[in-house]
């Protein structure tokens, strides 16, 4: 046994060609132990291909990678679960039969995973269908089903690809909770998706591709902090009132319709201090208004029209 | 390893579970044991007797054809008589000398010349009676006379176990009945035109009215014109009428039922018998004496000198023998494409669902498809087996004096080593032809697009299937030398040849070749299977595939 690695997946420069095209570029990625790690990118830039890549499915063209400490994921492959983009399920099996085949593929002795397969089916509601054929669930449960399936050796890390993707809303809280759950239990998880919501609510970091590049890694905080903050004003007669003020760096020109303005800030600064800024000067506002970026709107900042592509699929 | 016998149990247990599965291997047994009962019981029971009219304006032919009909019932008596005895046989004593009942015929066959009961090796009783009757017909007038079948009874009656059950007289297959009421009133027979007739009773052939005796309609009418002499052919001469058309002068033989001929030929025959009879008197012939000049032969054996000294007489088994490759390659053929469907659909299905990258993510791609083919080809030994086993029950079951043939079979079968050669054959041919349709199955993404790709393949899988009875009749000749070394055809060819003793070389030859073949395909297959499994989109092209085959996986 080794001694436990520091990172579950380590990316050094992957890059993955078919022939002219490249679909993952130079790509280089450290996993922390423990964490929830998002892949975040419009569709067709690169996450499933490095999702591949590190379960050792398609070999990188260039670059090194170590999955739990050794270059190749079969290497470790009865200690990682992976659920793939699309989803799909022997229909003549058994639900328990299903997650109970996939677990011995990883090595659990049949007995073990024929209970783990019943525990599973209760705790996350399908009890009752524990012993129905796949063909006979409807898409949510058989998606279920095959989360259940990619998890049933307890895998120290897992890898969801589009997790959310199918599921109705309840479906989906259900499916946040299993990773959570798992990250409880110590499990690694690295899932992608396209709805900034869930990233937001449980990654600890995400790593942002666009076009075969990454274009971002970090936390959600530090991502956040790549994008101005703005206050949107209204009633201000003078733009040039609030420019002076601390930690304003420029104030947008105004929307005629609207008499709105945008005043773009200091990343490290306050929006609250110029609203009282703005009351001790005797600057009248009609309105103040400051959200908090999103991840979404960081995602949009950052991937630009590519993600309205993204948007529409 | 462990991964691989994971997949090959998954793939055993679900292809074994389908209902197809069971139906496949329960039809083969039900299949057989219908085909050989189902023909015995129509020839008993559900086949009409054949009635029909004949009007003999020469006067000369009535009592010929009455003969030959009764002689062809008296035929059907004696064979079912020579069942009955065999079947109600009092066993052998032990102790006694010689072997009796269903052994005593077995063994018989064994010795026996092929050819002395005539042509077919199946049914040597039948066709013995059939030569009978043909040279020696007026055997069968003894159990024709009064009193004539209990004679022959009371001569059984010692053979046979106390109180046997009575013995049944068979159906009359053949009636000849008198002219229906009416038909032909007002007409004077002897020198009516024969066209009257015909339309007089035509109406019955056509069931347009009913006969009394049957509720079957009139089967045939039998017209003997008064001048049917005057259109007997002899040698020399020119044939009778205009040579550019059909004559319709002669006898005529009347009847809806092209297909069933025994009837026209019964009469044909018997008809032109007397008609020799009595050009031999003419020309002061002793037909006695030219009937047991016909008779004489010289015997013929066939000897086969592979076999040991002493044995060499070419037995009705040997021809069985000989035979049962045919069937081997049959089965052989059917099993493995059976079973490579499966794998072709159970792979394709595992691609289109994605499950494949499931799999892919928990096994490398060669225990996948090691996988695959090992749980498959348990599916198709299953199936073998148990048509293998059901055969061999249901000709244990049938073998009998009424199908003596099934023992015999059941003995070749057992003996005659064709069973671990087709075993061997099976996982040589499965493990080539497995490669290919997995092959096929990887790279595509529905059942459709596989079947494109098996329309070809179908065509060139074909060949064993058509060529197997050519291979039998001769199994070294230039044919079956040739589709020996091919080998997608080696297996079936050598399983054809099987019974020949094809040379050492051949088989040896033929081992290393399909030892290589193996190989080569379960490489090449392993490599499209990698390179198929996760693509999307169309099948590839060739060019494409045999770029894709020479380029590194990383590239890939």
């Amino acid at each position: 046994m080794n001694d436990q690695p520091k990172y579950a997946v380590e990316l050094n420069g992957i890059t993955k060609r078919y022939g002219d095209f490249t679909a993952v570029k130079e790509i280089d990625l450290a996993v922390p132990v423990g964490s929830i790690y998002g892949f975040l990118g419009p569709n067709g830039a690169g996450k499933t291909t490095t999702i591949r890549m590190i379960l050792d499915i398609v070999k990188p063209t260039e670059g090194s990678l170590a999955v739990l400490g050794e270059p190749t994921a079969m290497a470790v492959r009865e200690r990682i679960g992976y659920l793939p983009e699309e989803k799909g399920l022997y229909k003549k099996m058994k639900a328990w039969a299903v997650i109970a085949y996939f677990a011995r593929l990883k090595g659990v002795d049949a007995k073990t995973a024929k209970k783990r397969a019943y525990e599973l089916l209760e705790r996350y509601g399908l009890k009752d269908f524990s012993d129905k054929k796949v063909e006979t669930l409807s898409k949510g449960m058989g998606q279920k089903v095959q989360v259940l399936a990619s998890i049933a050796h307890q895998p120290e890390f897992v890898i969801l690809d589009e997790p959310f993707s199918g599921l109705d809303p309840s479906n989906q809280q259900v499916m946040e909770d299993v990773i959570s759950d798992l990250n409880k239990a110590g499990s690694t998880i690295v899932f992608s998706t396209h709805v900034m919501s869930h990233a937001e609510r449980i990654c600890d970091r995400i790593l942002l591709i666009a076009k075969a590049e990454k274009i971002f890694d970090g936390t959600i905080d530090e991502a956040k902090a790549l994008i101005p903050k703005v206050v949107q004003v209204s009633g201000l007669t003078d733009p040039e009132q609030v420019s002076s003020l601390p930690g304003v760096k420029t104030v947008g020109a105004s929307d005629s319709e609207a008499g709105m303005h945008e005043i773009i800030m200091h990343d490290d600064a306050d929006p609250q201090g110029l609203l009282r800024a703005c009351f001790q000067q005797g600057i009248e506002l009609n309105s103040f208004q400051y959200h908090e970026p999103t991840l979404h709107d960081v995602f949009l900042h950052l991937v630009g029209d590519d993600a309205k592509v993204a948007a529409y699929r | 390893m462990n991964n691989s016998l994971h997949i090959a149990g998954r793939e055993y247990a679900e292809n074994a579970r389908t209902k197809g599965f069971w139906v496949n291997l329960l039809m083969f047994p039900v299949i057989l044991f219908l085909s050989i009962k189902v023909p015995q019981l129509l020839e008993e029971k559900a086949k009409p007797a054949r009635h029909f009219v004949m009007v003999d304006q020469t006067g000369e032919f009535d009592s010929v054809v009455d003969r030959a009909v009764e002689r062809r019932y008296q035929r059907a008596v004696f064979s079912k008589l020579i069942d009955y005895q065999k079947k109600y046989a009092k066993p052998v004593e032990e102790g006694a000398e010689g072997p009796s009942g269903q052994e005593f015929s077995a063994e018989m066959l064994e010795q026996m010349p092929a050819g002395i009961f005539g042509s077919d090796p199946t049914d040597p009783v039948g066709s013995m009676l059939e030569a009978m009757e043909d040279q020696a017909p007026e055997m069968f007038d003894l159990l024709a006379q009064e009193g004539g079948l209990d004679l022959v009874l009371q001569m059984f009656y010692t053979t046979l176990i106390d109180n046997p059950p009575t013995f049944e007289p068979p159906r009359r297959m053949l009636v000849r009945d008198e002219v229906p009421d009416g038909a032909l009133d007002g007409v004077d027979i002897a020198t009516a035109d024969p066209a009257d007739i015909v339309k007089a009773i035509k109406p019955y052939l056509l069931n347009e009215k009913s006969i009394e005796t049957s509720d079957d309609p009139l089967f045939a009418l039998v017209v003997i014109p008064s001048d049917a002499f005057t259109w007997v052919n002899k040698p020399g001469q020119m044939p009778k009428g205009d040579p550019m058309e059909t004559s319709q002068e002669g006898v005529q033989f009347w009847s809806s039922n092209l297909t069933d001929t025994d009837l026209s030929e019964l009469i044909e025959r018997s008809i032109n018998r007397e008609v020799q009879h009595r050009e031999f008197v003419a020309k002061s012939m002793d037909p006695d004496t030219i009937s047991q000049v016909q008779r004489t032969e010289m015997q013929f054996v066939s000897f086969d000198p592979k076999k040991a000294e002493g044995e060499e007489v070419v037995s009705v088994a040997d021809t069985i023998r000989k035979w049962a490759p045919v069937g081997f390659v049959y089965l052989l053929w059917v099993a493995i494409f059976t079973v490579v469907n499966m794998l072709l659909n159970n792979t394709v299905e595992e691609k289109s669902n994605r499950i494949i990258e499931v799999l892919l993510s928990s096994a490398t791609p060669w225990e996948i498809m090691s996988g695959k083919l090992i749980g498959i080809a348990g599916v198709g030994l299953t199936m073998m087996v148990g048509w293998i086993l059901s055969l061999l029950g249901v000709l244990k079951f049938m073998a009998g004096p009424e199908v003596e043939w099934a023992g015999v079979l059941f003995e070749v079968i057992q003996n005659s080593g064709l069973l671990p050669l087709f075993g061997l054959y099976f996982v040589c041919g499965y493990l080539t032809y497995a490669g290919i349709f997995l092959a096929i199955g990887s790279l595509c993404n529905t059942v459709k697009e596989a079947q494109n790709f098996m329309g070809t393949a179908t065509i060139i899988l074909m060949v064993p299937l058509f060529t197997m009875v050519f291979i039998a009749q001769d199994p070294h000749g230039m044919l079956a030398s040739f589709l020996t070394w091919v080998p997608l055809y080696t297996p079936f060819v050598m399983m054809n040849r099987a019974a020949a003793d094809p040379p050492l070389f051949d088989l040896i030859g033929t081992g290393i070749v399909m030892f290589f073949t193996v190989i080569f395909m379960l490489w090449l297959s392993s490599r499209i299977f990698r390179m198929g499994v996760l693509r999307t989109g169309q099948p590839p092209k060739l060019l494409e595939l045999i770029k894709g085959l020479t380029t590194p996986l990383k590239n890939q």
